[in-house]
């Protein structure tokens, strides 16, 4: 019926939802190009009165985002690509190998999802650095390298895969090890997918457990890095801070729009069987 | 079929998994070691280890510093510790960015204890530094600096004593500032006030009427709240009335005069609406105009002339009735007591240097810090930029109203905290100082006997 | 019968062992940094303990008592509820809305469903510090909207109401864009002839919605309050970037709280003791979803 009507009041609260989206992101790269008179004017200056790196460079002088990039890069790859794989290996033990106890290992699992991560960060601190471990990689990755959630949802998808493939898979004399990898693994890529953004998102912005771990700038993380521009002791410099935000956030953002498809499709997939 | 599945089966054998759990496991025994030791009551943190005898000590080649560059002092700091490696070939000095500001550092040094990886040398800032010295991080440098002749009756008396508790000094001045009062000229002729700062809060009272007549009616003196701030500049304020947070460890809050500023803070605020409350930057929004003057640090001297389009006027913070006075900020630096007396040392020859006349100059030259040595605020350096940047021969001029702060805001945990809730209802919330700081008081000593007092 | 029994055995001690090369790194790993430290934090939570001190004193119960009795407390709860209630509940009406309006058949609607997620990927402190920016007063965006229908911009950062307000339009802004994919994807696992059967019966829309899409999205909605709830609870670096707990502790949530005393304070008894009393509160507001949802959704 509505099919041939211009459905106009979708159109208008589809693009006051993208406006709500994208205005905030559109003021702080605006911001980025603006001098410091520009920012502090009244009233507001929306548009920059050039389009100069100034603040980029003043930024990029002031704080090595090269190396932030690259440390955020390297923990964001390994934090996360083992995270998945310990996920998977977990998943698949807990569907597939017939052991007593095995909601007990689940429970052990899903239980960690309910500890803050606060609560256990000065235990950890101290065992860090007992370790020797600040400041290094493994430092930042291996504290949060378990994976629970991950595990979770694995599970819940492994539960509903045709157990007659893999019946017939081991019949062909397939060990557990060949079944996971050959098997599962290519039957879940859309679960893969979704537990993969979530953790490449969760590591890419971890905040707080870096913080504390890394006080070396050739070591620290994008975030990190980030709140070094934040003057204590004068005016906010709010031209240089917003060009470094849109540095810690267009990387992450180019991903996500490339990968969108993908992406979009792993979330969901992973969530509704959830 | 799939070649990396062999790969992966052959690789993880039994052996590579008994090393990896063995190794896991090992791990989670190794964390039941660390952690605090408990006892019934600490022993006097100050009288425990005997003085170290630092006669023929030979001093470390290599020592850490912790520092956040304040002022954005990061090239400047390496360019110190270039000239100290050349006066002293044999020590390397490792420079690590610890945090943003003083308190990341604060909670890494705090955190890090315990651990090898505590530094030598480290930022103490005036809000910190007894914290570490309650938790016997950090060791008195009186024996240190005489045995290394660094000349401490040259620093600025109240600077200097800011870091003294039991008549030991437990730390060295190094990027101290204070709160300055800023005027907008422009705002301040065409309301016709002579050039210069109010003399006393009573002479402002009688300027706000004017200055707001000019100003649509806004609020000519714009301020700033939170943490770490409000009740840092309120001591003008406080100590002008004749009140204080606290007089050695007995707390003064509920003393007329204190209380007395506390509503004179109110009144301004909600009464006169001569003062105004920013949102976020109150430097920031003095910069754009929006107020005519405000209460800024010395450091904020460089972001607000080049964010004014207006010509700066800086002057003394206002007097009261009982006199004029300042408080202080910043960092100093400390020393670590976790190291060997080598390191000790070492790390005493390059405080030394680093509080030196001529690089507290040149420090102060670049960052808009106070010189923290009388013999450098009148040298050949300071002088030079006197010549360029007048506005900072008054921060250099109002150190003689200098006065060390009250020991219930610097060194009780979470003192600063309870004060700035208290001030924040009087300002926010136009609450009478009588209705809020009873409170404040009551959290502090409790948080005094709870944190403090079984460690003295 | 022996060399079966024998063959049994065998076979167990092999699964057990390729349970134990599969699960184990994995269950080690939160063994060695969750629930090992779990442990020590209750243990902490019973000391008087100034973080980067090496002494500490034995206190009992004294830390929870303490803040039981503090006058802020309820405060700090009541901060701690509204945030969670508001972004929580808030982010599921708001996220199922977004759902509905990206399932309709639009123009655009691919790249409008890719915007609205986007900020789901960025960093807490960078959307912190970018939205502290935006709700400037004098310089920000907000104001200037406000300001062009004639309204005053809110207090944001010196009333407290406002200021938590804003946190929550800040956390709302990053997440509701991920409920509403899960909800849409949700929407579009309906089968289409379920649909058309309400239609025939005469089900108006409304009706539709209520009593056949609404309940067929239950795993959905139970797996977004789980989530949402977790992570409003242990949200942190959003208030970090823009009030840090205030003004006037109007943003200071429970999780604020934990930080603020071990790592500001250094009272790293009293954090403790605040974050076990959190994790227990977790724990029964999970079990509680668990059984309500259980007795309230069939799943298929």
């Amino acid at each position: 019926m509505t099919r041939f009507r211009l459905p106009i009041g979708g159109y208008i609260a589809l693009a006051i939802a993208v406006a709500v989206m994208v205005l905030p992101l559109l003021w702080m790269l605006l911001a980025s190009f603006k001098g410091q008179d520009e920012i502090y004017s009244l009233p507001i200056q929306w548009l920059p009165s050039s389009f100069g790196g100034a603040n980029y460079q003043a930024a990029a002088d002031a704080v090595p985002f090269g190396s932030f990039f690259l440390n955020s890069l390297i923990t964001t790859v390994f934090g996360a690509g083992i995270k998945i794989v310990l996920g998977l290996m977990t998943a698949y033990a807990l569907v597939f190998v017939e052991v007593p106890f095995r909601k007990f290992f689940f429970g052990l699992v899903i239980f960690a999802l309910l500890v803050p991560q606060q609560i256990v960060i000065i235990p950890n601190y101290t065992l860090v650095a007992s370790l020797g471990w600040l400041n290094t990689y493994q430092g930042i990755i291996v504290p949060g390298l378990a994976s629970a959630f991950g595990t979770f949802l694995f599970r819940q998808h492994f539960l509903s895969l045709p157990i007659s493939v893999l019946e017939a898979a081991a019949l062909d004399g397939a060990g557990h090890w060949r079944r996971l990898w050959a098997f599962v693994v290519p039957m879940s890529t859309p679960t893969i997918a979704a537990v993969a953004l979530v953790s490449v998102v969760t590591e890419w912005n971890e905040y707080l457990w870096p913080l504390l771990v890394i006080d070396r700038p050739n070591m620290m993380t994008l975030p990190i890095g980030l709140t070094l521009l934040q003057n204590t002791d004068g005016v906010t410099n709010w031209g240089v801070l917003m060009a470094g935000t849109v540095l810690v956030t267009l990387p992450i953002l180019i991903v996500f729009f490339v990968m969108q498809k993908k992406i979009v499709a792993g979330l969901t997939a992973g969530a509704v069987t959830g | 079929m799939n070649p990396r599945s062999t790969v992966f089966s052959s690789t993880l054998t039994r052996r590579n998994l008994l090393t990896l759990s063995a190794a896991l496991g090992g791990t989670a025994l190794l964390a039941a070691c660390a952690g605090p030791s408990v006892g019934d009551a600490g022993q006097a943190a100050a009288s425990t280890a005997p003085a170290q005898d630092w006669t023929g000590i030979k001093p470390a080649s290599s020592i850490t510093w912790w520092t956040n560059h304040p002022g954005a002092s990061m090239a400047t700091e390496q360019a110190m510790i270039n000239g100290f490696q050349a006066a002293n070939p044999g020590i390397t000095v490792n420079m690590v960015t610890a945090g943003a500001n003083y308190d990341e550092i604060a909670q890494k040094f705090q955190a890090a204890a315990g651990t090898d990886s505590v530094p030598d040398l480290v930022g103490a800032s005036d809000v910190w530094w007894f914290r570490y010295m309650i938790n016997q991080q950090i060791i008195p440098l009186d024996g240190l600096a005489s045995h290394l002749n660094a000349n401490t009756a040259d620093f600025n008396t109240t600077l200097y004593d800011d870091y003294k508790y039991a008549d030991s000094h437990w730390a060295m001045p190094y990027a101290r500032s204070t709160p300055l009062f800023y005027y907008n000229k422009t705002l301040w002729s065409a309301a016709g006030l002579p050039d210069r700062a109010p003399a006393t809060w009573d002479e402002f009272d009688q300027w706000a009427p004017k200055l707001s007549a000019v100003m649509n009616g806004a609020a000519p003196l714009g301020i700033g709240k939170g943490t770490s701030w409000a009740a840092w500049w309120f001591c003008n304020i406080m100590w002008g009335k004749g009140g204080a947070y606290s007089s050695d460890w007995s707390m003064k809050l509920d003393q007329p005069e204190t209380l007395e500023a506390g509503n004179y803070l109110r009144r301004i605020i909600n009464d006169d609406k001569s003062a105004a409350v920013s949102a976020t930057d109150s430097t920031a929004d003095f910069g754009a105009g929006l107020s005519a003057c405000t209460v800024a640090s010395t450091g904020s001297l460089t972001g607000i002339l080049a964010s004014a389009k207006f010509e700066v006027g800086t002057g003394f913070l206002p007097a009261g009735p009982k006199g004029a006075f300042t408080p202080t900020g910043g960092t100093g630096m400390a020393i670590a007591s976790s190291k060997s007396p080598e390191q000790q040392l070492a790390a005493g020859m390059f405080l030394k240097y680093l509080t030196d006349a001529e690089q507290t100059a040149t420090f102060s030259a670049a960052t808009g810090y106070m010189p923290v040595r009388t013999s450098a605020m009148d040298g050949a350096t300071m002088t030079a930029i006197y010549a360029k940047k007048p506005q900072f021969r008054t921060a250099v001029d109002q150190l003689k109203n200098a006065r060390s702060q009250d020991w219930a805001r610097s060194f009780v945990p979470s003192g600063d905290k309870y004060l700035t809730t208290a001030l924040e209802q009087i300002m926010l919330q136009n609450s009478k100082a009588e209705d809020v700081f009873p409170k404040a008081s009551a959290d502090i000593s409790t948080s005094y006997d709870q944190n403090v007092k079984p460690y003295l | 019968m022996t060399s079966t029994a024998t063959r049994r055995r065998g076979r167990m001690a092999r699964n057990w062992l390729m349970f134990a090369a599969l699960a184990g790194p994995n269950i080690l790993l939160l063994i060695a940094f969750t629930y090992k430290p779990l442990l020590q934090s209750f243990y902490y939570s019973t000391l008087q303990w100034n973080i980067g001190s090496s002494r500490a004193i034995s206190v009992g119960l004294r830390n929870y008592t303490d803040w039981l009795t503090d006058s802020q407390t309820p405060h700090v709860v009541g901060v701690t509820v509204v945030f969670t209630l508001a972004t929580v509940g808030g982010g599921m009406v708001l996220g199922l809305s977004l759902a509905v309006l990206l399932n309709r058949r639009l123009k655009l609607i691919g790249p409008a469903r890719t915007i609205v997620v986007a900020p789901y990927v960025l960093s807490g402190v960078a959307v912190g510090l970018l939205w502290l920016f935006v709700f400037d007063p004098n310089f920000g965006i907000v104001a200037a909207v406000l300001g062009f229908v004639g309204l005053p911009s809110p207090a944001w950062y010196n009333d407290p109401q406002w200021a938590l307000v804003m946190v929550i339009i800040v956390q709302l802004w990053k997440n509701v864009g991920y409920i509403a994919l899960i909800y849409l994807a949700g929407l579009q696992a309906i089968p289409k002839d379920l649909l058309e059967a309400a239609s025939l019966d005469g089900a108006g829309p409304v009706r539709t919605f209520r009593r056949v899409i609404l309940p067929l999205l239950g795993p959905t909605t139970f797996f977004l309050s789980v989530t949402t709830l977790l992570s409003s609870l242990q949200s942190f670096d959003i208030i970090q970037a823009m009030t840090k707990g205030g003004p006037l502790e109007g943003t200071t949530t429970m999780m604020y709280e934990i930080y603020r005393e071990g790592f500001v304070a250094g009272r790293a008894g009293y954090s403790s003791a605040v974050a076990t009393i959190l994790f227990v509160v977790l724990l029964i507001v999970t079990l509680v979803q668990m059984r309500f949802v259980e007795r309230k959704v069939h799943y298929a």
